[in-house]
């Protein structure tokens, strides 16, 4: 099954990245820049993932997330940030809900699989 | 002598102030004054003819041993027809206790044979009781100074002679009394900047009374330690300057908890400045990795671009991990709490010290593990980590070989102590001052991470790391690390 992705971070270079791998392991991808973008598009239509990315200009990931979980409960969200490793990320992500969490500075392969595993482990505990 | 002169002499040593009787050689009195009366409380018909201790001493009714003294002095007198001087206590005619202070004359013949003996006292009673109070003050004072162990008081006369050294100089400089007084000031001051700074320092406190400074003393043995030092014009009785009092503060402790909250200010400035870096490098890193790795993936790629294309993931990889290490230390992790031996920990990561390209040169390593030392709670890799920068350090710094000595103890405050040492170069103070800031190395191959990344570990663990060097002999550092209270004591 084909799941519906929404990418959001703030550079174009990362949302394009996103958009050609995720393309290519057969997922419907739909990128956008920012926070506010992002809570507009879950308001009309169903993603079964979203990739957010934590520092964004205008509203943060961390309160996107936070909003998504309001509105749509059952979209798994995987938080993915530039700023590695940091358990206080982590603590506030887990806290408003998110599905798992990604560092941008692993290799992509890695990054790719970690970001399955986060969907499996988030749609078997819906299950 | 004229009748009338006699007479005035006889006014003149009635009226006096003092006590005065005169008694021949068996202490009989012959005369005395109305101050003698006064003191004594009695009427002149029952004190002339009478014998003068028991006159004095109220016929011994009351002896406690007082008149013991006196007696003694009248015998000496009588023997050898002597003068001198003594104090003694007597009862006054209204019961209060009196300290006279009595010079005693024997008068002599013209044969030399003695006639009677004189005596003039004084009555110090209160002089006395101001003295010994004066003597209390003197005492509290000292007491208080001897227990403020961190001041130094010293004083120095115009032409900079120290003239008194004393409350805690010895213990602050380390120079005996006998070493250091009477020489100039400048010889305690020998290696610290006081002695440049003293033409100065004196002008000042001429023209506005005192100066304060900040400065660094050396001690005797070299140690450098920070001081408050006030100097203050000495004035002598008549109101005249007439030296300089130097009072000095080791504010050792002060420094040291200051520089705590600075370095950890810094550090943590630092870290947001680095994780903001990191974050901007991850990004395009990310991106550059992705798009080669997609390339890469191409099966019709062309085996030149695959070749180039590895080159470039290869390198990005050096850049991911150098910013990795960059975040290391900014890094809000946990340890992950386990209860460790930190014996075992040293132990362990000893023999990696060999994997290191490490100078071969003769250290000896000496442990001094203790026995039954409290476990500790925290993350086995972290303080792995910790001992191999440290060990490392010590290490390098011995390149013509030295002494390691690496010893635990358990402190009654709940610690457990590590102390790392060396005999090697030494850290210059300046460089102590930066040594746990990021990128600072005094190495030209160091990154200046590790002992930051040591700092940032052993104060998620709760811990403190601090280090003493002196130049040219070694550096110790001293690592404490709360223990686990209940149980869990190792085996070594």
């Amino acid at each position: 099954m084909a799941y519906k992705i929404l990418v959001v971070d703030d550079e174009s270079p990362v949302r394009e990245l996103f958009n050609d791998l995720f393309k290519k392991e057969g997922y419907l991808v739909t990128t956008v820049a920012t926070g506010e973008e992002s809570l507009e598009l879950v308001n009309k239509e169903d993603f079964d993932v979203v990739l957010m990315d934590i520092k964004l200009t205008g509203i943060s990931g961390l309160e996107a997330l936070k909003r998504i979980k309001e509105l749509k409960p059952a979209t798994v969200v995987i938080m993915i940030t530039g700023f590695g490793y940091d358990e206080d990320l982590i603590a506030k992500s887990k806290e408003y809900g998110c599905a798992g969490y990604i560092g941008k500075n692993m290799p992509i392969s890695q990054m790719l699989s970690s970001f399955k595993l986060f969907i499996k482990t988030a749609k078997e505990k819906v299950k | 002598m004229g009748l009338s002169l006699k007479k005035s002499i006889h006014s003149i040593v009635d009226r006096a102030d003092s006590l005065i009787f005169y008694c021949d050689h068996t202490g009989r009195i012959l005369m005395c004054n109305k101050g003698f009366e006064e003191i004594i409380g009695l009427p002149k018909n029952s004190i002339i003819d009478n014998n003068c201790l028991k006159v004095i001493y109220h016929q011994l009714l009351n002896s406690s041993g007082k008149e013991e003294l006196f007696k003694a002095m009248i015998d000496d007198a009588v023997k050898y027809k002597r003068s001198s001087n003594f104090e003694s206590t007597l009862t006054d005619g209204s019961g209060n206790e009196r300290i006279i202070c009595w010079g005693m004359s024997p008068i002599l013949t013209k044969n030399k044979d003695l006639e009677g003996v004189f005596f003039l006292g004084n009555d110090v009673t209160l002089l006395k009781e101001r003295e010994s109070s004066f003597k209390n003050i003197d005492e509290t004072l000292k007491n208080i100074f001897l227990s403020i162990k961190e001041y130094a008081l010293y004083a120095i006369n115009l032409d900079g002679n120290i003239t008194y050294y004393g409350m805690g100089s010895e213990d602050m400089f380390g120079w005996q009394k006998k070493e250091i007084i009477f020489k100039h000031v400048n010889s305690l001051h020998a290696y610290d900047d006081v002695a440049y700074k003293l033409p100065f320092i004196l002008e000042q406190v001429r023209k506005v009374g005192r100066y304060e400074l900040e400065t660094y003393f050396i001690k005797k043995d070299g140690q450098s330690f920070p001081v408050n030092l006030t100097v203050t014009k000495f004035m002598d009785a008549e109101g005249n300057m007439s030296g300089y009092i130097f009072m000095a503060k080791d504010v050792t402790e002060k420094r040291k908890l200051e520089y705590q909250i600075f370095q950890s200010e810094k550090l943590a400035a630092v870290g947001q400045l680095v994780a903001g870096i990191a974050h901007e490098i991850n990004n395009p890193v990310f991106v550059i990795s992705g798009r080669t790795e997609m390339m890469l993936s191409d099966k019709s790629l062309s085996s030149k671009a695959r070749a180039n294309l590895k080159i470039i993931n290869t390198q990005i990889d050096q850049v991911r991990q150098l910013v990795d290490r960059f975040l290391a230390f900014t890094r809000k992790q946990s340890p992950n709490r386990e209860e460790l031996n930190i014996n075992k920990i040293i132990k362990d990561v000893l023999p990696f010290l060999a994997y290191h390209k490490l100078p071969s040169h003769e250290i000896k390593i000496t442990k001094l593990f203790a026995k039954g030392l409290p476990k500790v709670n925290g993350d086995v890799h972290q303080l792995q980590e910790v001992f191999i920068n440290l060990l490392i350090n010590a290490y390098q710094a011995m390149p013509h070989g030295g002494a390691l000595n690496i010893k635990t103890s358990s402190l009654p405050n709940g610690c457990v102590q590590i102390n790392i040492s060396d005999t090697g170069c030494g850290i210059a103070p300046d460089a102590l001052r930066n040594l746990f800031m990021p990128f600072f190395s005094t190495k030209k191959e160091g990154t200046g991470l590790g002992l930051s990344i040591c700092y940032n570990i052993i104060k998620n663990h709760n811990g403190s790391i601090n280090v003493e060097s002196q130049t040219g002999k070694g550096t110790t550092f001293i690592i404490k690390l709360p223990f686990v209270k209940k149980g869990g004591k190792d085996g070594l």
